[in-house]
């Protein structure tokens, strides 16, 4: 250890260097070790072991926090911040990584594009949202959200074969570079207002200037572009249904959780602290886009056959509830957003845990009515989309619930109270498309006799995100008592 | 005074060849004129006094990806893409938004032009020893580790070109 | 351990009878999927044998044991209902709560008055002598449902996921009643919703089964809202949703009854927005109707005796604040009232039995809010607990009509059923009485009640009561006209039918007679205080629920300065409208069919009313017999044909216009707002998915103009 990686540096780095170390040697093993398809399996446990090491690390950064009452852990002079918030969403990437890479191998084979580089690239994609996370500094959070976004322009395009993919994948990447320009524009004209890189230094230097200072509001809407364009918030959506649906599903699954906790903890960086001398400004301009994102989302997906491009739509507007929480702004309101997000990964991430079970070589099993009578041939499959989906709509008592009362909760806490109503009013609609999935299920004939494409890991993931809907909708306090310790800073 | 007129000579080289690169339907165009970009902002760097960067700017890009990018695009045969029709010819909505977006831009860059820190001039006798060794100093202390993950990042972009490429596993 | 300490049991039984039957059902019960094409041509095809047949002729080992479970679970919920029930009232204040453990706590927050009030919302049952009724009503009805769904359903497909839906029906159910708070109540209003959409659909083959629970489901979400709107208010205002504390905020000395609308009012109001479209109330009424697409047993249970009652449960649970907020009853007062009188008019005329039954229930539940208006908490829960009983009994009864005719649904060609079906006869004949009002039975006394109540308390009215009297005989007639059309008179269908139709199985028929017994005496408990011969022990339903309804009493109180000849007066009025009622549909559906026979050639001019015949029949009679001039007679057959007809027929017109005018009302103005709603979703995701044309530079397109509206912003400000 030397003055410019102390013991303190790589302390905080260990959960990044063991995904990027995994990541590569995944990569190399595929071709030294493991050359056979068959073989490939043997991959994914040290995909595992990468995650557990990575887990390994977080834990002892947060038994390291909690055992020395400190509220953070700087590294790498300010560049690095590890703190409850960080840590919170680095159980979340891990979580979302294990329970897609669990469900992956079945699903490669189907499709036949079984290749390590799948498993290194999400390793490599959840070491992009580390520095997500982590990162104070933004050149790291730029470089982390370029490592994170093109990692998911290679899984997008994963099916080579498969003309969707490859559109989906040049789309993506195509508005993601578009995107990019914005945020690093917004970025580097924050540090031109800072002449620092550092996001603390850029907070003190905007907390000097007035909110409606005309380069402080050119570098938050720069950056305010290039971040909603990562939640796909409306009008920079236009990119998600196409890419969701091109995808394989289980990237879309990834895509739909992972990259969009971690553009969320970008976004709550970066609008909390550098940016939240300028509230008065952002408020009602992220008000505007919540609305227009809860609008275009609920009400395009009632249209839809396609369960992917309906879960599409339906991950848009749920950024919209999200972005509410920010809006609201108080203790209430961010904890709701944390705890959302929580809950956003497991539900969403089951609901597509289903669609990719019904994938199987004659059937690409995306369309409605493929799900026809499911509750005939595989009753727990459908029981547990149900639970899912009810936790999407926001029903009680599962989690979803809970996620959307702290929203309103603290809306109305903020007197919000025109936003509250139409968010409630939102959720109705929301209701009647998910519903048109759970009619598909439960009222309708059986059209698909074959069997589903399930395996052991698509099983457990399966039995853990519907414990873990129902079980945070049924007793939420630790998980609510876990967001509450990610807030103390 | 010349510092000023050699700024916009480079950056006019340097946006300039950056619009014809996109706009030129030869390949070989392209890549010629993105030389020149790419040319232009060595320039900027040299005004700057960071004369390293202009040194590898030139040696690196100009000298080696250039050249790369030229090999490659001669060996594969890109001339069917140059003949196929472009189905989107809406180029006037484009120049409209860049200019939109531009001029508002500028806009808000002339009201606030107070507002950046910039780098005091150099007084006196430029200072040209030590050049390269404060960017290495810069790249490995403060700027270590987006250093570092941007090399993972390159790893990332290659595996992923190479499993794009590959025809058939 | 008590049965006190276990109410938490209470729900868990059923839960688990609905994840047996859901997660293993279909191995218990191998010959369903036919019902569902799993496997063409294997196992008998239930639609070709029909209903019509009796006994378990191929019931496997597997459904016998979904047969006892299923009921069985429910049976124990109801056992351990009535021990803790009986335990609650031996406790001196008669309130148990059992807190199982937080569920959503931990945030400290602001209320509107400024103080820091800690989130709170408990995953805990209350039992006090509310949810006592409700927990009996709906296990002990619920029980007796099962049961008979067991001959019901015994040769449909999906045996076992209609009683998985059931079970899970009844776990939510009870989830609801048993809630300490509106959160917790929130979970089970939803759930059974959900097994509400779920049975509706049941036979989903069949569209209009499919399109009522689509129905159902759209209209309840708009109540919904205003629950979840309702129930954010409330925390915001007193930091809890707990119901006791809330009722303690309530009694503090910060709150009065608000002179004018407040915020209290505006909650109340939001609150009872829930309340109608969960209990089908003006304008959300429309889905009840329809809702008689799924199976009867569901009917019964669900759309009659419990889901739907479930706003009037949550109305008189927040008495405390319905009685701070005046005006909001007021509307809950009209609302009932139209309510009642809009659907029991459109009852007069349906010719479905099951549908009279449902208007019916649609009516009965507005007496039931109107009673919760004018501040008569207790009674309308009283009256919710009787029409559990004889709402069920009739459901079942139409069911078991249904089940002996092979399906058949419309009473014009039913009829005669009386030799071939005499316990379902009996039964549903004390039903109807009970319903119609008839001294002594169930009915009689709550509606009864009512009807005093709106007239005499202070925010009652008379001409709320008049309208109350009027629906209550039009209740007497459209039942007995039910009754008459069903049961007496000729056989109206087919040969085959009726050599078919046949008495049902004892498992059916033994709940029918539970259930009658039931609408009978359980009116005993509520005897009106006019009646002094009667001690106390008679009107014990209202001193069980007096610790509930505290507030409420306390406000009705002056209700008593009444004198007894005016309540004596009413309640002879309302007997006597309930009598003329049952008379008015004798006339005119059980003595039709014997005086056509009689008169088939004396009277050629038959007209298309009963009355109408009757007085035909005197002035041809004069004529013919007395042989009166001809003059004289076309004299007579002229004021026959204009005046007597002409007021008969226009009565006759101006009820068919006004039952027609509240039909075209539900199917072009309410049916239509909810298709408008969907259409409209349609037509605004439509722009959506327009600009979504997969053009990659069409979305940068977007993407640019959504940058530049962000840049217009800053001069918007």
């Amino acid at each position: 250890m030397s003055q410019y990686y102390t013991t303190t540096d790589h302390f905080v780095l260990v959960p990044a260097l063991m995904l990027a170390l995994f990541g590569c040697a995944v990569l190399l093993f595929e071709v030294l070790v493991f050359p056979h398809p068959r073989q490939r399996k043997w991959l994914l446990l040290f995909v595992l072991l990468g995650l557990a090491f990575a887990g390994a690390g977080v834990w002892r950064q947060q038994n390291f926090l909690a055992s020395q009452g400190i509220e953070e852990l700087t590294a790498f002079g300010g560049t690095l911040t590890v703190d409850g918030f960080a840590i919170f969403f680095n159980w979340i990437f891990l979580a979302a990584s294990l329970i897609v890479t669990l469900i992956s191998y079945r699903y490669l084979e189907v499709e036949g594009e079984h290749h390590g580089e799948y498993y290194g690239l999400i390793l490599l994609a959840n070491c992009g949202m580390f520095f997500l996370a982590t990162g104070t500094d933004l050149i790291t959070l730029f470089i982390g959200l370029e490592l994170m976004a093109l990692c998911f322009y290679i899984l997008v395009g994963f099916l080579r074969e498969d003309r969707r993919s490859n559109e989906a994948a040049l789309k993506y990447l195509l508005l993601g570079a578009f995107s990019s320009g914005f945020l690093v524009y917004g970025f580097s004209v924050l540090y031109g207002l800072a002449g620092s890189t550092k996001l603390r230094a850029v907070a003190d230097a905007l907390a000097s200037r007035e909110p409606w200072d005309p380069v402080v509001f050119l570098a938050l809407a720069t950056t305010a572009v290039g971040l909603l364009f990562k939640i796909s918030a409306v009008p920079f959506h236009m990119w998600a249904p196409d890419a969701y649906e091109g995808a394989p599903t289980t990237v879309t699954a990834y895509l739909s959780v992972g990259s969009k906790a971690a553009s969320f903890a970008l976004l709550l960086r970066v609008f909390l602290m550098p940016l939240g001398a300028a509230r008065e400004v952002w408020e009602p301009l992220l008000a505007a886009v919540a609305v227009a994102t809860m609008t275009v989302g609920n009400l395009a997906a009632v249209t839809q056959t396609n369960i992917k491009r309906l879960l599409a739509y339906s991950s848009i507007s749920h950024a919209g509830y999200i972005l509410l929480g920010l809006i609201a702004g108080n203790e209430t309101g961010i904890k709701g957003v944390l705890v959302y997000i929580l809950v956003y990964t497991f539900m969403n991430l089951g609901a597509f845990l289903v669609v990719v079970a019904l994938r199987r070589k004659d059937l690409l099993g995306e369309d409605l009515d493929d799900l026809a009578g499911l509750v005939y041939k595989s009753p727990g499959y459908a029981i547990l989309m149900l639970i899912f989906l009810l936790s999407l709509a926001g029903i009680p008592p599962t989690a979803g619930f809970i996620a959307k009362y702290y929203i309103f909760l603290a809306l109305i806490e903020t007197r919000h109270y025109v936003l509250a109503v139409i968010g409630t009013l939102y959720v109705a609609v929301a209701i009647y498309y998910y519903f048109r999935i759970v009619r598909s299920m439960f009222l309708a004939p059986l059209a698909d006799t074959g069997p589903l494409t399930t395996s052991f890991g698509l099983r457990l993931a399966l039995v853990v995100t519907g414990v873990l809907t129902l079980g945070i909708g049924i007793y939420p306090e630790p998980f609510l008592g876990f967001a509450q310790t990610s807030l103390a800073r | 005074m010349l510092d000023t007129f050699f700024f916009y000579a480079f950056a006019l080289l340097t946006l300039g060849g950056g619009i014809l690169t996109v706009t030129r339907r030869n390949a070989v165009h392209s890549a010629m004129w993105l030389i020149v970009s790419l040319a232009g902002a060595a320039g900027l760097y040299l005004l700057q006094g960071a004369e390293f960067l202009f040194a590898v700017q030139i040696v690196l890009y100009v000298g080696g990806i250039m050249v790369l990018f030229l090999f490659v695009i001669m060996l594969v045969n890109l001339d069917e893409a140059a003949k196929m029709r472009q189905f989107n010819k809406q180029w006037w909505v484009a120049l409209a938004c860049v200019s939109g977006v531009g001029a508002l831009v500028a806009y808000f860059l002339r009201q606030g032009a107070g507002a950046f820190r910039l780098a005091r001039p150099p007084q006196g006798a430029p200072i040209l020893e030590g050049n390269t060794e404060r960017i290495a100093d810069v790249l490995f202390s403060e700027y270590l580790l987006p250093f570092e993950i941007a090399s993972v990042l390159l790893l990332v972009a290659i595996v992923g070109s190479v499993l794009m490429a590959k025809r058939k596993v | 351990m008590t049965f006190l300490d276990l109410i938490w049991l209470i729900p868990l039984f059923p839960l688990a009878g609905a994840a047996i039957m859901l997660f293993l059902g279909r191995k218990l019960d191998p010959q369903q999927p036919s019902a569902v094409a799993l496997a063409p041509g294997v196992g008998p095809a239930p639609g070709m044998h029909g209903l019509g047949h009796a006994g378990h002729s191929h019931a496997g080992p597997g459904k016998k044991l979904i047969s006892l479970l299923c009921p069985g679970t429910v049976l124990l919920s109801l056992i351990f209902s009535i021990g803790a029930v009986a335990e609650l009232a031996r406790l001196p204040e008669k309130t148990h709560q059992l807190i199982l453990y937080t569920w959503i706590a931990g945030l400290p927050f602001q209320t509107a008055t400024g103080s820091l009030a800690r989130f709170s919302a408990d995953w805990g049952f209350l039992l006090d002598p509310l949810s006592a009724v409700m927990i009996l009503v709906v296990t002990g009805v619920g029980f007796l449902i099962h049961v008979y769904s067991i001959g019901y359903m015994g040769h449909e497909g999906g045996y076992y996921r209609f009683f998985g839906y059931m079970n899970l029906f009844v776990f939510f159910m009870l989830m609801l009643v048993l809630a300490n708070n509106y959160a917790l109540l929130f979970v089970g209003w939803e759930g059974v919703g959900l097994c509400s959409y779920l049975l509706i659909g049941f036979y989903f083959h069949k569209k209009s089964a499919s399109d009522a629970a689509n129905k159902a489901f759209i209209v309840n979400r708009i109540g919904d809202a205003g629950f979840i709107l309702g129930m954010l208010m409330m925390f915001h205002v007193f930091g809890t949703v707990r119901f006791a504390d809330v009722n303690r905020a309530l009694a503090g000395p910060g709150y009065a009854p608000e002179a004018s609308w407040g915020v209290l009012s505006v909650m109340a109001l939001l609150l009872f927005v829930g309340a109608t479209g969960k209990s089908a109330q003006f304008p959300l009424y429309v889905w009840l109707p329809d809702a008689m697409e799924g199976p009867t047993p569901v009917s019964a249970l669900i759309h009659a005796a419990t889901m739907v009652t479930a706003g009037v449960y949550m109305v008189a649970r927040s008495n405390a604040l319905f009685s701070l907020a005046p005006a909001t009853s007021d509307i809950v007062a009209v609302i009932g009232a139209f309510t009642a009188i809009l659907a029991a008019s459109i009852a007069l005329v349906q010719n479905d039995i099951k549908r009279v039954l449902a208007y019916s229930t649609v009516s009965q539940l507005g007496y039931m809010f109107l009673a919760c208006g004018v501040g008569a908490y207790w009674v309308a829960i009283f009256h919710l607990y009787t029409h559990a009983f004889f709402k069920a009994l009739l459901f079942l009864g139409a069911g078991s009509v249904i089940h002996a005719l092979g399906g058949e649904q419309d009473m014009r060609r039913m009829g005669g059923l009386k030799e071939k079906l005499p316990t379902t006869y009996w039964t549903m004949l004390a039903g109807s009485l009970a319903i119609a009002g008839i001294p002594g039975l169930a009915g009689f006394f709550s509606k009864d009640e009512i009807l005093w109540q709106v007239y005499s308390s202070p925010q009652g009215s008379t001409a709320l009561f008049v309208v109350g009297l009027i629906t209550a005989g039009m209740t007497a007639f459209y039942m007995f006209r039910l009754m008459f059309l069903t049961f007496h008179g000729k056989p109206r269908m087919d040969a085959h039918t009726l050599a078919h139709a046949h008495e049902s199985p004892p498992v059916m028929t033994v709940p029918l007679a539970v259930l009658a017994a039931g609408s009978v005496l359980a009116g005993w408990i509520g005897v009106p205080k006019l009646w002094t011969a009667f001690p106390d022990a008679f009107r014990s339903f209202e001193h069980w629920l007096e610790p509930v309804m505290l507030r409420a009493a306390a406000h009705g109180a002056d209700a008593g300065h009444h004198d007894a000849a005016t309540e004596w007066l009413l309640m002879g009025l309302s007997v006597a409208v309930a009598l003329g009622g049952i008379w008015v549909a004798r006339v005119f559906y059980l003595r039709r069919p014997e005086l056509p026979e009689r008169l088939a050639q004396s009277a050629p001019g038959l007209y298309n009313t009963l009355l109408n015949k009757w007085y035909v029949d005197e002035v041809y009679g004069a004529v013919f017999v007395d042989g009166l001039a001809k003059g004289g007679g076309t004299a007579l057959s002229e004021f026959d044909a204009r005046v007597v007809d002409g007021g008969v027929n226009g009565t006759g017109w101006l009820a068919r216009f006004t039952s027609q005018l509240s039909i075209w009302w539900d199917t072009w103005i309410v049916d239509g707002a909810v298709r408008l709603v969907s259409f409209a979703v349609k037509v605004v995701s439509y722009p959506v998915r327009l600009l979504q044309t997969g053009y990659v530079q069409a979305y940068a397109l977007i993407f640019v103009l959504g940058v530049l509206v962000i840049f217009g912003y800053y001069w918007m400000r």
